[in-house]
């Protein structure tokens, strides 16, 4: 399944911290006519490199669905930041 | 193993053991091996697969006073696989100029040589990777922990 929404929490120098919840489903949704639109170039880009379009695109779709549960944590005395894909 | 055949082998065409004997000794050294099989897969296969690959840096800085920098990044496997698979369909020309590159900086490494089939097999070697770096001097304390959970 696809990722449907990431979080970044950021804290500063007061420890006051921020949390962003970031909806992807409305990515996705926002992201998909563009998609459609561009895959005529893409296909042809896919042609000139050489490279199966299904093929690609299969292995984006992968990719896209591997992306849930990573989860990036970087920690310092005046600052932190922390990204989880769901 | 193969080894141990190439010695009986060898005894063998120097005339020091006959047929029978080379018979034989390969037969008593294939007899362990076929034992020791099953052990060893019900042993890989009780291992349970790991989900992630886990990266954690603990550095302190300035002599260690209080000011200690942690990283820690957990990657899916399944994101490792698509990956790999992602590189798979790099165009030959991009794998030419690639491995260009690489020998430009002294890493003499082919990789056209990686096909799809063996891919699968690199992630699922990576199950058993476990990197530790510990690094110690005058300023700063480095840990570096790479592996698989």
């Amino acid at each position: 399944m696809i990722p449907l929404v990431a979080v970044v929490r950021l804290r500063n120098e007061d420890s006051r911290t921020f949390r962003l919840w970031i909806p992807l489903f409305l990515v996705w949704l926002l992201l998909l006519p563009l998609g459609v639109l561009l895959s005529p170039f893409i296909f042809i880009a896919c042609l000139v490199c050489q490279v199966n379009p299904i093929r690609g695109v299969a292995v984006m779709w992968q990719i896209l669905n591997a992306l849930a549960d990573t989860n990036v944590e970087v920690e310092h005395r005046t600052a932190g930041f922390s990204f989880h894909i769901v | 193993m193969n080894e141990h055949r190439r010695q009986i082998l060898e005894m063998l065409s120097q005339g020091k053991i006959n047929a029978d004997e080379a018979e034989r000794l390969i037969a008593a050294i294939e007899e362990p091996a076929a034992a020791g099989a099953p052990d060893a897969g019900s042993a890989a296969s009780a291992k349970p697969r790991p989900k992630y690959l886990r990266v954690q840096v603990d550095s302190e800085d300035d002599g260690g006073h209080d000011c200690p920098t942690k990283v820690n990044v957990r990657v899916p496997m399944q994101l490792l696989r698509a990956g790999v698979k992602l590189a798979g369909l790099m165009p030959a020309q991009a794998l030419h100029r690639a491995n260009e590159a690489m020998q430009e900086h002294g890493v003499p490494f082919d990789l056209s040589q990686i096909k799809p089939e063996n891919l699968e097999e690199l992630v699922e070697h990576l199950n058993d990777l476990t990197v530790d770096v510990d690094q110690k001097d005058a300023n700063s304390k480095v840990k570096v922990r790479v592996f698989c959970e």
